[in-house]
Protein backbone atom coordinates (compact mmCIF):
# COMPACT_ATOMS: atom_id res chain seq x y z
CA UNK A 1 0.00 0.00 0.00
CA UNK A 2 2.32 2.16 0.96
CA UNK A 3 4.53 1.33 -2.46
CA UNK A 4 1.56 2.45 -4.19
CA UNK A 5 1.28 5.75 -2.74
CA UNK A 6 4.75 6.19 -3.24
CA UNK A 7 4.55 5.06 -6.79
CA UNK A 8 1.92 7.82 -7.46
CA UNK A 9 3.48 10.43 -5.20
CA UNK A 10 6.33 10.23 -7.61
CA UNK A 11 4.60 9.71 -11.07
CA UNK A 12 0.86 10.83 -10.53
CA UNK A 13 0.82 14.03 -12.42
CA UNK A 14 3.40 13.05 -14.77
CA UNK A 15 1.13 10.00 -15.87
CA UNK A 16 -1.89 11.78 -15.78
CA UNK A 17 -0.38 14.54 -18.04
CA UNK A 18 1.55 12.03 -20.49
CA UNK A 19 -1.83 10.21 -20.31
CA UNK A 20 -3.60 13.28 -21.84
CA UNK A 21 -1.43 14.04 -24.20
CA UNK A 22 -1.71 10.18 -25.60
CA UNK A 23 -5.56 10.80 -25.57
CA UNK A 24 -5.42 13.78 -27.48
CA UNK A 25 -2.98 12.23 -30.00
CA UNK A 26 -5.01 9.80 -30.56
CA UNK A 27 -8.41 11.72 -30.68
CA UNK A 28 -7.11 13.92 -33.35
CA UNK A 29 -5.45 11.29 -35.55
CA UNK A 30 -8.68 9.08 -35.31
CA UNK A 31 -10.82 11.78 -36.71
CA UNK A 32 -8.56 12.97 -39.31
CA UNK A 33 -8.05 9.49 -40.26
CA UNK A 34 -11.84 8.90 -40.49
CA UNK A 35 -12.46 12.64 -41.84
CA UNK A 36 -9.86 11.22 -44.73
CA UNK A 37 -11.23 7.55 -45.33
CA UNK A 38 -14.58 7.71 -44.85
CA UNK A 39 -15.44 9.47 -47.82
CA UNK A 40 -12.87 8.15 -49.96
CA UNK A 41 -14.52 4.50 -49.01
CA UNK A 42 -17.96 5.88 -50.18
CA UNK A 43 -16.41 7.25 -52.90
CA UNK A 44 -14.41 3.95 -54.08
CA UNK A 45 -17.49 1.79 -52.88
CA UNK A 46 -19.71 3.76 -55.56
CA UNK A 47 -17.09 4.31 -58.45
CA UNK A 48 -17.13 1.54 -60.95
CA UNK A 49 -13.64 2.68 -61.75
CA UNK A 50 -12.02 -0.72 -60.43
CA UNK A 51 -8.47 -0.42 -61.17
CA UNK A 52 -8.27 3.07 -59.06
CA UNK A 53 -9.72 1.22 -56.68
CA UNK A 54 -7.61 -1.96 -56.02
CA UNK A 55 -4.65 0.95 -56.30
CA UNK A 56 -5.71 2.72 -53.64
CA UNK A 57 -6.47 0.12 -51.31
CA UNK A 58 -3.38 -1.36 -52.50
CA UNK A 59 -1.41 1.31 -50.91
CA UNK A 60 -3.45 1.32 -47.92
CA UNK A 61 -2.42 -1.98 -47.47
CA UNK A 62 1.32 -1.85 -47.89
CA UNK A 63 1.36 1.14 -45.35
CA UNK A 64 -0.36 -1.47 -42.88
CA UNK A 65 2.81 -3.95 -43.39
CA UNK A 66 5.33 -1.46 -42.87
CA UNK A 67 6.33 -2.00 -39.05
CA UNK A 68 5.60 1.01 -36.76
CA UNK A 69 8.07 1.56 -35.92
CA UNK A 70 9.82 2.13 -39.51
CA UNK A 71 6.98 4.22 -40.56
CA UNK A 72 7.81 6.64 -38.12
CA UNK A 73 11.65 6.79 -38.89
CA UNK A 74 10.43 7.38 -42.45
CA UNK A 75 8.14 10.14 -41.67
CA UNK A 76 10.94 11.77 -39.63
CA UNK A 77 13.49 11.07 -42.51
CA UNK A 78 11.29 12.14 -45.29
CA UNK A 79 10.05 15.52 -43.45
CA UNK A 80 14.13 16.57 -42.87
CA UNK A 81 13.98 16.15 -46.53
CA UNK A 82 11.84 18.56 -47.22
CA UNK A 83 12.42 20.93 -44.23
CA UNK A 84 9.24 19.67 -42.08
CA UNK A 85 9.48 19.54 -38.15
CA UNK A 86 11.15 16.33 -37.39
CA UNK A 87 10.52 16.40 -33.84
CA UNK A 88 7.18 16.76 -31.56
CA UNK A 89 3.19 16.13 -31.92
CA UNK A 90 2.90 17.18 -35.92
CA UNK A 91 5.29 14.24 -38.13
CA UNK A 92 4.03 11.82 -34.68
CA UNK A 93 0.42 12.67 -35.97
CA UNK A 94 0.87 11.83 -40.07
CA UNK A 95 2.07 8.96 -38.59
CA UNK A 96 -0.71 7.81 -36.75
CA UNK A 97 -2.86 9.30 -39.39
CA UNK A 98 -1.55 6.91 -41.88
CA UNK A 99 -1.31 3.97 -39.94
CA UNK A 100 -5.05 4.35 -38.86
CA UNK A 101 -6.36 4.85 -42.31
CA UNK A 102 -6.79 1.39 -43.88
CA UNK A 103 -9.09 -0.17 -41.58
CA UNK A 104 -11.72 2.31 -41.69
CA UNK A 105 -11.03 2.63 -45.36
CA UNK A 106 -11.25 -1.11 -46.07
CA UNK A 107 -14.61 -1.00 -43.61
CA UNK A 108 -16.13 1.43 -45.15
CA UNK A 109 -15.87 0.12 -48.47
CA UNK A 110 -17.13 -3.19 -47.51
CA UNK A 111 -19.64 -1.61 -45.45
CA UNK A 112 -21.29 0.15 -48.62
CA UNK A 113 -20.39 -3.07 -50.95
CA UNK A 114 -22.27 -5.20 -48.72
CA UNK A 115 -25.52 -3.60 -49.13
CA UNK A 116 -28.38 -5.74 -50.63
CA UNK A 117 -28.49 -4.52 -54.33
CA UNK A 118 -31.71 -5.49 -54.09
CA UNK A 119 -33.04 -2.60 -51.65
CA UNK A 120 -30.72 -0.23 -53.60
CA UNK A 121 -32.33 -1.47 -56.76
CA UNK A 122 -35.73 -0.51 -54.35
CA UNK A 123 -34.50 2.59 -53.51
CA UNK A 124 -33.69 3.94 -56.94
CA UNK A 125 -36.78 2.16 -58.67
CA UNK A 126 -39.05 4.38 -55.75
CA UNK A 127 -37.28 7.23 -56.82
CA UNK A 128 -34.44 8.52 -54.52
CA UNK A 129 -31.78 10.47 -55.68
CA UNK A 130 -28.40 9.58 -55.20
CA UNK A 131 -27.69 11.37 -52.77
CA UNK A 132 -31.04 10.41 -50.79
CA UNK A 133 -29.91 6.75 -51.47
CA UNK A 134 -26.28 7.47 -49.56
CA UNK A 135 -27.51 8.71 -46.51
CA UNK A 136 -31.11 7.42 -45.95
CA UNK A 137 -30.00 3.67 -47.18
CA UNK A 138 -26.41 3.13 -47.87
CA UNK A 139 -24.38 4.71 -44.98
CA UNK A 140 -27.17 3.72 -41.91
CA UNK A 141 -27.01 0.80 -43.27
CA UNK A 142 -23.23 -0.60 -43.49
CA UNK A 143 -22.81 2.06 -39.99
CA UNK A 144 -22.16 -1.26 -37.86
CA UNK A 145 -18.88 -2.19 -40.23
CA UNK A 146 -17.97 1.75 -41.02
CA UNK A 147 -17.82 1.81 -37.07
CA UNK A 148 -16.01 -1.63 -36.28
CA UNK A 149 -13.25 0.06 -38.56
CA UNK A 150 -13.15 3.20 -36.55
CA UNK A 151 -12.93 1.12 -33.50
CA UNK A 152 -9.82 -1.20 -34.89
CA UNK A 153 -8.32 2.08 -35.88
CA UNK A 154 -8.45 3.67 -32.63
CA UNK A 155 -7.58 0.78 -30.74
CA UNK A 156 -4.44 0.42 -33.00
CA UNK A 157 -3.44 3.91 -32.82
CA UNK A 158 -3.38 3.55 -29.02
CA UNK A 159 -0.82 1.29 -28.77
CA UNK A 160 1.41 2.90 -31.81
CA UNK A 161 1.35 6.26 -30.18
CA UNK A 162 3.32 4.86 -27.48
CA UNK A 163 5.94 4.93 -30.02
CA UNK A 164 5.31 8.85 -30.76
CA UNK A 165 7.60 9.62 -27.25
CA UNK A 166 10.64 8.79 -29.17
CA UNK A 167 10.35 11.83 -31.69
CA UNK A 168 9.60 14.14 -28.86
CA UNK A 169 5.91 14.12 -28.91
CA UNK A 170 4.88 13.15 -25.95
CA UNK A 171 2.41 10.34 -24.57
CA UNK A 172 2.28 7.44 -22.66
CA UNK A 173 5.68 6.30 -24.66
CA UNK A 174 7.40 8.99 -23.27
CA UNK A 175 7.42 7.26 -19.57
CA UNK A 176 8.19 4.12 -21.54
CA UNK A 177 11.01 5.36 -22.50
CA UNK A 178 12.52 7.23 -19.77
CA UNK A 179 12.45 3.91 -17.56
CA UNK A 180 13.97 1.96 -20.84
CA UNK A 181 16.76 4.35 -20.54
CA UNK A 182 17.19 4.99 -16.86
CA UNK A 183 16.70 1.02 -16.15
CA UNK A 184 13.11 1.85 -13.85
CA UNK A 185 10.42 -0.70 -13.76
CA UNK A 186 8.08 2.21 -12.12
CA UNK A 187 8.48 3.93 -15.12
CA UNK A 188 7.70 1.20 -17.31
CA UNK A 189 4.54 0.16 -15.86
CA UNK A 190 3.62 4.22 -15.21
CA UNK A 191 3.42 4.01 -19.05
CA UNK A 192 2.77 0.43 -20.08
CA UNK A 193 -0.74 0.05 -17.72
CA UNK A 194 -2.69 3.19 -18.53
CA UNK A 195 -2.27 2.75 -21.87
CA UNK A 196 -3.60 -0.63 -22.10
CA UNK A 197 -6.06 0.93 -20.07
CA UNK A 198 -6.98 3.08 -22.91
CA UNK A 199 -7.14 0.65 -25.14
CA UNK A 200 -9.50 -1.59 -23.37
CA UNK A 201 -11.72 1.47 -22.35
CA UNK A 202 -12.08 3.23 -25.73
CA UNK A 203 -12.51 -0.44 -27.33
CA UNK A 204 -15.45 -1.17 -25.25
CA UNK A 205 -16.97 2.53 -25.43
CA UNK A 206 -16.59 2.14 -29.15
CA UNK A 207 -18.22 -1.44 -29.08
CA UNK A 208 -21.29 -0.28 -27.47
CA UNK A 209 -21.72 2.50 -29.30
CA UNK A 210 -20.98 -0.45 -32.65
CA UNK A 211 -24.09 -1.86 -30.90
CA UNK A 212 -26.07 0.70 -30.19
CA UNK A 213 -26.14 2.05 -33.85
CA UNK A 214 -26.75 -1.08 -35.62
CA UNK A 215 -30.52 -1.48 -36.92
CA UNK A 216 -32.00 -3.34 -34.17
CA UNK A 217 -33.07 -6.23 -35.61
CA UNK A 218 -29.80 -7.17 -37.33
CA UNK A 219 -28.53 -8.52 -34.25
CA UNK A 220 -31.16 -9.94 -32.04
CA UNK A 221 -34.50 -10.56 -33.74
CA UNK A 222 -33.86 -12.12 -37.14
CA UNK A 223 -35.16 -15.66 -35.73
CA UNK A 224 -38.12 -14.40 -34.51
CA UNK A 225 -40.52 -14.30 -37.44
CA UNK A 226 -43.83 -15.99 -37.27
CA UNK A 227 -46.31 -16.68 -40.07
CA UNK B 1 -51.74 4.14 -70.67
CA UNK B 2 -48.41 2.75 -71.11
CA UNK B 3 -47.39 2.13 -74.43
CA UNK B 4 -44.39 0.63 -75.92
CA UNK B 5 -43.41 1.65 -80.08
CA UNK B 6 -40.79 -0.74 -81.30
CA UNK B 7 -38.62 -0.82 -78.12
CA UNK B 8 -34.86 -2.33 -78.46
CA UNK B 9 -32.85 -3.22 -75.87
CA UNK B 10 -28.97 -4.39 -75.93
CA UNK B 11 -27.01 -4.00 -73.27
CA UNK B 12 -23.29 -2.95 -73.27
CA UNK B 13 -21.98 -6.56 -73.52
CA UNK B 14 -24.47 -7.08 -76.39
CA UNK B 15 -26.89 -8.89 -75.53
CA UNK B 16 -30.05 -8.14 -77.13
CA UNK B 17 -32.97 -7.99 -74.08
CA UNK B 18 -35.69 -6.57 -75.65
CA UNK B 19 -35.91 -6.65 -79.53
CA UNK B 20 -38.44 -4.41 -81.44
CA UNK B 21 -41.34 -4.88 -78.76
CA UNK B 22 -44.63 -2.77 -79.76
CA UNK B 23 -47.49 -3.26 -76.58
CA UNK B 24 -49.97 -0.94 -74.71
CA UNK B 25 -50.76 -1.34 -71.12
CA UNK B 26 -54.58 -0.36 -71.15
CA UNK B 27 -56.00 1.64 -67.81
CA UNK B 28 -56.60 -0.03 -65.39
CA UNK B 29 -55.60 -3.45 -66.81
CA UNK B 30 -52.68 -5.81 -65.37
CA UNK B 31 -51.00 -6.83 -68.12
CA UNK B 32 -48.13 -9.32 -67.27
CA UNK B 33 -45.57 -10.45 -69.01
CA UNK B 34 -44.83 -13.90 -68.87
CA UNK B 35 -41.62 -16.08 -70.02
CA UNK B 36 -39.00 -17.73 -68.99
CA UNK B 37 -35.58 -16.22 -67.52
CA UNK B 38 -33.53 -14.24 -70.15
CA UNK B 39 -36.76 -13.50 -72.14
CA UNK B 40 -36.41 -9.55 -71.51
CA UNK B 41 -39.69 -9.32 -69.45
CA UNK B 42 -37.52 -7.94 -66.33
CA UNK B 43 -35.67 -5.40 -68.87
CA UNK B 44 -39.12 -4.77 -70.13
CA UNK B 45 -40.48 -3.16 -66.62
CA UNK B 46 -37.19 -1.60 -65.64
CA UNK B 47 -37.55 0.86 -68.72
CA UNK B 48 -40.62 1.72 -67.86
CA UNK B 49 -39.36 3.86 -64.89
CA UNK B 50 -36.43 4.22 -66.49
CA UNK B 51 -34.12 2.13 -64.48
CA UNK B 52 -32.70 0.74 -67.79
CA UNK B 53 -32.70 3.13 -70.69
CA UNK B 54 -33.95 1.59 -74.32
CA UNK B 55 -31.41 1.37 -76.72
CA UNK B 56 -34.26 2.28 -79.59
CA UNK B 57 -38.05 3.17 -79.65
CA UNK B 58 -40.05 4.91 -77.17
CA UNK B 59 -42.16 4.46 -74.01
CA UNK B 60 -45.23 6.50 -73.63
CA UNK B 61 -47.18 7.18 -70.19
CA UNK B 62 -50.31 8.73 -70.92
CA UNK B 63 -49.12 9.99 -74.32
CA UNK B 64 -45.56 11.52 -72.54
CA UNK B 65 -42.42 9.48 -73.30
CA UNK B 66 -40.66 8.71 -70.69
CA UNK B 67 -37.76 9.85 -71.48
CA UNK B 68 -38.49 13.33 -71.65
CA UNK B 69 -39.19 13.18 -67.94
CA UNK B 70 -37.22 13.23 -65.05
CA UNK B 71 -36.69 9.90 -63.81
CA UNK B 72 -36.39 10.66 -60.27
CA UNK B 73 -40.33 12.37 -60.38
CA UNK B 74 -41.52 9.75 -62.85
CA UNK B 75 -40.50 6.59 -60.21
CA UNK B 76 -42.00 8.73 -57.67
CA UNK B 77 -45.64 8.36 -59.43
CA UNK B 78 -44.96 4.46 -60.16
CA UNK B 79 -45.60 2.25 -57.81
CA UNK B 80 -42.39 -0.39 -57.71
CA UNK B 81 -42.75 -3.92 -56.07
CA UNK B 82 -39.89 -6.87 -56.64
CA UNK B 83 -39.47 -10.34 -55.81
CA UNK B 84 -36.78 -9.64 -52.94
CA UNK B 85 -38.98 -7.10 -51.67
CA UNK B 86 -36.27 -5.04 -50.68
CA UNK B 87 -37.99 -3.57 -47.46
CA UNK B 88 -34.89 -1.16 -45.72
CA UNK B 89 -34.47 -3.59 -42.64
CA UNK B 90 -32.91 -0.26 -40.54
CA UNK B 91 -36.32 1.19 -41.03
CA UNK B 92 -39.78 0.03 -39.14
CA UNK B 93 -42.24 -0.67 -41.38
CA UNK B 94 -44.17 1.70 -41.00
CA UNK B 95 -41.34 4.21 -41.99
CA UNK B 96 -40.74 1.95 -45.30
CA UNK B 97 -44.40 2.67 -46.26
CA UNK B 98 -44.09 5.90 -45.94
CA UNK B 99 -40.67 6.52 -47.87
CA UNK B 100 -42.63 7.71 -51.22
CA UNK B 101 -44.99 9.90 -49.99
CA UNK B 102 -41.96 11.11 -47.61
CA UNK B 103 -40.60 11.52 -50.90
CA UNK B 104 -43.47 13.84 -52.01
CA UNK B 105 -43.16 15.27 -49.22
CA UNK B 106 -47.14 14.88 -47.47
CA UNK B 107 -47.55 16.08 -44.34
CA UNK B 108 -46.58 13.99 -41.38
CA UNK B 109 -50.44 13.67 -40.83
CA UNK B 110 -51.45 13.10 -43.84
CA UNK B 111 -48.21 10.08 -43.87
CA UNK B 112 -49.38 8.73 -40.61
CA UNK B 113 -52.77 7.93 -41.43
CA UNK B 114 -51.54 6.72 -44.69
CA UNK B 115 -49.62 4.30 -42.89
CA UNK B 116 -52.40 2.73 -40.94
CA UNK B 117 -54.39 2.42 -43.69
CA UNK B 118 -52.11 0.58 -45.87
CA UNK B 119 -51.19 -2.07 -43.10
CA UNK B 120 -54.56 -2.53 -42.68
CA UNK B 121 -55.60 -2.35 -46.43
CA UNK B 122 -52.91 -5.65 -46.22
CA UNK B 123 -54.73 -7.48 -43.57
CA UNK B 124 -52.75 -6.53 -40.72
CA UNK B 125 -52.60 -4.73 -37.18
CA UNK B 126 -51.13 -1.33 -37.41
CA UNK B 127 -50.48 -1.52 -33.81
CA UNK B 128 -49.01 -4.69 -34.18
CA UNK B 129 -46.53 -4.17 -36.97
CA UNK B 130 -46.02 -0.31 -37.54
CA UNK B 131 -42.99 -0.30 -35.26
CA UNK B 132 -41.54 -3.65 -36.25
CA UNK B 133 -38.48 -4.39 -38.04
CA UNK B 134 -38.60 -6.21 -41.24
CA UNK B 135 -36.29 -9.08 -40.34
CA UNK B 136 -38.84 -9.63 -37.29
CA UNK B 137 -41.75 -10.62 -39.78
CA UNK B 138 -42.54 -13.72 -42.19
CA UNK B 139 -41.68 -13.62 -45.72
CA UNK B 140 -45.44 -13.29 -46.44
CA UNK B 141 -45.87 -10.28 -43.91
CA UNK B 142 -42.50 -8.94 -45.75
CA UNK B 143 -44.17 -9.91 -48.75
CA UNK B 144 -47.54 -7.87 -48.32
CA UNK B 145 -45.32 -4.60 -46.82
CA UNK B 146 -43.45 -4.88 -49.97
CA UNK B 147 -46.68 -4.43 -52.11
CA UNK B 148 -48.71 -1.81 -49.68
CA UNK B 149 -45.25 0.22 -49.71
CA UNK B 150 -45.67 0.26 -54.13
CA UNK B 151 -49.25 1.55 -53.22
CA UNK B 152 -48.63 3.74 -50.56
CA UNK B 153 -48.78 6.96 -52.80
CA UNK B 154 -51.79 5.78 -54.94
CA UNK B 155 -49.59 5.92 -58.22
CA UNK B 156 -51.86 5.27 -61.17
CA UNK B 157 -48.99 2.50 -62.29
CA UNK B 158 -47.73 -0.21 -60.69
CA UNK B 159 -44.97 -2.61 -61.87
CA UNK B 160 -44.30 -5.58 -60.45
CA UNK B 161 -41.09 -8.00 -60.88
CA UNK B 162 -42.55 -11.37 -59.48
CA UNK B 163 -43.74 -9.84 -56.71
CA UNK B 164 -44.90 -13.07 -54.83
CA UNK B 165 -41.62 -15.82 -56.81
CA UNK B 166 -40.18 -15.98 -53.24
CA UNK B 167 -42.77 -17.59 -51.09
CA UNK B 168 -43.86 -20.99 -50.34
CA UNK B 169 -47.14 -22.52 -52.73
CA UNK B 170 -49.13 -21.62 -50.08
CA UNK B 171 -48.75 -18.50 -48.44
CA UNK B 172 -48.13 -17.37 -52.92
CA UNK B 173 -51.60 -18.52 -53.47
CA UNK B 174 -52.57 -16.40 -50.38
CA UNK B 175 -51.55 -13.23 -51.20
CA UNK B 176 -52.24 -13.63 -55.04
CA UNK B 177 -55.76 -14.15 -53.95
CA UNK B 178 -55.29 -10.97 -51.69
CA UNK B 179 -53.89 -9.32 -54.31
CA UNK B 180 -56.49 -9.73 -56.98
CA UNK B 181 -59.32 -8.66 -54.14
CA UNK B 182 -57.69 -5.66 -53.22
CA UNK B 183 -56.85 -4.77 -56.80
CA UNK B 184 -60.36 -5.13 -57.63
CA UNK B 185 -61.19 -2.40 -55.26
CA UNK B 186 -58.52 0.12 -56.57
CA UNK B 187 -58.12 -0.38 -59.88
CA UNK B 188 -54.40 0.27 -60.67
CA UNK B 189 -52.91 -0.04 -64.07
CA UNK B 190 -49.98 -3.21 -63.40
CA UNK B 191 -47.34 -4.10 -65.59
CA UNK B 192 -46.80 -7.64 -63.55
CA UNK B 193 -43.87 -9.54 -64.69
CA UNK B 194 -43.78 -13.39 -63.87
CA UNK B 195 -42.24 -16.72 -65.11
CA UNK B 196 -44.94 -18.76 -63.89
CA UNK B 197 -47.94 -19.69 -66.47
CA UNK B 198 -49.92 -20.39 -63.61
CA UNK B 199 -49.89 -17.24 -61.98
CA UNK B 200 -49.56 -15.32 -65.53
CA UNK B 201 -53.03 -16.53 -66.08
CA UNK B 202 -54.53 -16.04 -62.49
CA UNK B 203 -53.31 -12.61 -61.69
CA UNK B 204 -53.68 -10.96 -65.72
CA UNK B 205 -56.30 -9.72 -67.89
CA UNK B 206 -53.80 -9.67 -70.67
CA UNK B 207 -50.81 -11.96 -71.19
CA UNK B 208 -47.64 -10.87 -73.47
CA UNK B 209 -45.50 -13.84 -73.92
CA UNK B 210 -42.43 -13.02 -74.52
CA UNK B 211 -39.35 -14.98 -75.76
CA UNK B 212 -35.71 -14.28 -76.72
CA UNK B 213 -36.41 -10.63 -76.08
CA UNK B 214 -39.66 -10.77 -78.77
CA UNK B 215 -43.37 -10.62 -77.87
CA UNK B 216 -44.68 -14.14 -79.17
CA UNK B 217 -48.77 -13.25 -78.37
CA UNK B 218 -50.51 -10.42 -76.86
CA UNK B 219 -54.39 -12.17 -75.70
CA UNK B 220 -56.34 -12.76 -72.88
CA UNK B 221 -55.47 -15.54 -70.86
CA UNK B 222 -58.63 -17.57 -72.45
CA UNK B 223 -57.48 -16.91 -76.01
CA UNK B 224 -53.61 -17.57 -75.23
CA UNK B 225 -54.78 -20.74 -73.81
CA UNK B 226 -57.52 -21.68 -76.66
CA UNK B 227 -55.90 -20.02 -79.75
CA UNK B 228 -51.59 -20.31 -79.62
CA UNK B 229 -50.58 -18.16 -81.85
CA UNK B 230 -47.40 -19.73 -82.87
CA UNK B 231 -45.53 -22.95 -82.12
CA UNK B 232 -43.33 -21.18 -79.42
CA UNK B 233 -46.93 -20.10 -77.13
CA UNK B 234 -47.94 -23.82 -77.94
CA UNK B 235 -45.02 -25.43 -76.40
CA UNK B 236 -44.63 -22.86 -73.26
CA UNK B 237 -48.29 -23.99 -72.20
CA UNK B 238 -47.23 -27.47 -72.86
CA UNK B 239 -49.18 -30.36 -71.12
CA UNK B 240 -51.10 -27.73 -68.66
CA UNK B 241 -53.41 -27.13 -71.36
CA UNK B 242 -56.46 -28.94 -69.73
CA UNK B 243 -55.94 -27.49 -66.78
CA UNK B 244 -55.01 -24.14 -67.94
CA UNK B 245 -58.41 -24.09 -69.57
CA UNK B 246 -60.08 -25.14 -66.80
CA UNK B 247 -58.28 -22.30 -64.95
CA UNK B 248 -59.66 -19.51 -67.58
CA UNK B 249 -62.83 -20.16 -67.84
CA UNK B 250 -65.00 -18.90 -64.55
CA UNK B 251 -68.39 -19.72 -63.37
CA UNK B 252 -69.72 -16.57 -64.26
CA UNK B 253 -70.26 -17.49 -67.43
CA UNK B 254 -72.28 -21.27 -66.27
CA UNK B 255 -75.11 -19.06 -65.43
CA UNK B 256 -78.14 -17.33 -67.60
CA UNK B 257 -77.95 -13.34 -67.19
CA UNK B 258 -81.83 -13.47 -65.80
CA UNK B 259 -81.20 -14.97 -62.10
CA UNK B 260 -79.68 -11.77 -61.12
CA UNK B 261 -81.36 -10.85 -57.51
CA UNK B 262 -79.82 -9.08 -54.54
CA UNK B 263 -77.89 -11.14 -52.21
CA UNK B 264 -79.45 -11.60 -48.64
CA UNK B 265 -77.44 -14.18 -47.59
CA UNK B 266 -74.79 -13.53 -44.42
CA UNK B 267 -71.32 -12.37 -45.49
CA UNK B 268 -70.06 -15.71 -44.72
CA UNK B 269 -72.28 -18.10 -46.11
CA UNK B 270 -69.96 -20.69 -48.70
CA UNK B 271 -70.48 -18.41 -52.05
CA UNK B 272 -68.89 -18.66 -55.72
CA UNK B 273 -67.28 -15.55 -56.81
CA UNK B 274 -68.37 -15.02 -60.38
CA UNK B 275 -64.79 -14.71 -61.46
CA UNK B 276 -64.01 -17.83 -59.77
CA UNK B 277 -62.31 -20.54 -61.93
CA UNK B 278 -63.68 -24.30 -62.46
CA UNK B 279 -61.11 -25.52 -60.26
CA UNK B 280 -61.91 -22.93 -57.53
CA UNK B 281 -65.23 -24.34 -58.07
CA UNK B 282 -64.60 -27.80 -58.20
CA UNK B 283 -62.51 -27.52 -55.04
CA UNK B 284 -65.28 -25.58 -53.15
CA UNK B 285 -68.15 -28.22 -54.06
CA UNK B 286 -65.55 -30.36 -52.76
CA UNK B 287 -64.89 -28.82 -49.71
CA UNK B 288 -68.03 -28.22 -48.57
CA UNK B 289 -69.80 -31.43 -49.84
CA UNK B 290 -72.88 -29.29 -51.52
CA UNK B 291 -74.80 -30.04 -54.84
CA UNK B 292 -75.12 -26.56 -55.59
CA UNK B 293 -73.69 -23.40 -54.39
CA UNK B 294 -74.85 -19.54 -55.13
CA UNK B 295 -72.59 -17.35 -56.95
CA UNK B 296 -72.60 -14.27 -56.40
CA UNK B 297 -70.20 -10.64 -57.49
CA UNK B 298 -70.26 -8.08 -54.82
CA UNK B 299 -73.62 -7.95 -52.94
CA UNK B 300 -75.88 -9.18 -56.07
CA UNK B 301 -76.81 -12.79 -56.71
CA UNK B 302 -75.80 -14.14 -59.78
CA UNK B 303 -77.74 -17.99 -59.57
CA UNK B 304 -77.05 -20.86 -58.51
CA UNK B 305 -74.86 -23.37 -60.27
CA UNK B 306 -75.55 -27.04 -60.15
CA UNK B 307 -72.61 -29.40 -59.55
CA UNK B 308 -73.93 -31.34 -62.13
CA UNK B 309 -73.54 -28.32 -64.76
CA UNK B 310 -69.91 -27.51 -63.64
CA UNK B 311 -69.02 -31.38 -64.29
CA UNK B 312 -70.46 -31.32 -67.69
CA UNK B 313 -68.84 -28.40 -68.31
CA UNK B 314 -65.79 -29.61 -67.62
CA UNK B 315 -66.36 -32.54 -69.68
CA UNK B 316 -67.00 -30.62 -72.34
CA UNK B 317 -63.69 -28.57 -71.99
CA UNK B 318 -61.98 -32.02 -71.68
CA UNK B 319 -63.36 -32.97 -75.07
CA UNK B 320 -62.52 -29.45 -76.63
CA UNK B 321 -58.58 -29.91 -75.42
CA UNK B 322 -58.16 -33.72 -75.60
CA UNK B 323 -59.33 -33.20 -79.84
CA UNK B 324 -56.64 -30.50 -80.18
CA UNK B 325 -53.74 -32.68 -78.88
Amino acid sequence: MTTLIAFFDKLGPEMLQRTYEHVYLTFLAVVIATAIALPLGVFLARSSWTRFTNVVMGAAGIIQTVPSLALIAFIVLLFALIALPTLGAFPALVALVLYGLLPILRNTYTGIRQVDPSVLDVATGMGMTPHQVLFQVELPLSLPVIMAGIRISTVWTIGVATLCGLIGAGGLGDLIIKGLRSIQMDYLIAGTVPAGLLAILFDTILAWLERWLSPVTLSEASGEASA
Amino acid sequence: MIQFQSVSKRFPNGVDAVRDLTLEVQEGETLVLLGTSGCGKTTTLRMVNRLTEPTSGCIQIAGENVLDQNPILLRRKIGYAIQHIGLFPHMTVGENIAVVPRLLNWSPERIGARVDEMIAMIGLDPNEVRDRYPPQLSGGQRQRIGVARALAADPRIVLMDEPFGALDPITREQLQNEFLELESEIKKTILFVTHDLFEAVKMGDRIALLDEGRLQQTATPSELVEHPANEFVDQFLGQHRFHLSLLTRSVGTLLRADQERAFDGPPSATCLRARDSFVDALDMFRQSGADSLPVRRGRVLLGILERSALLDAISEVFGLTDARI
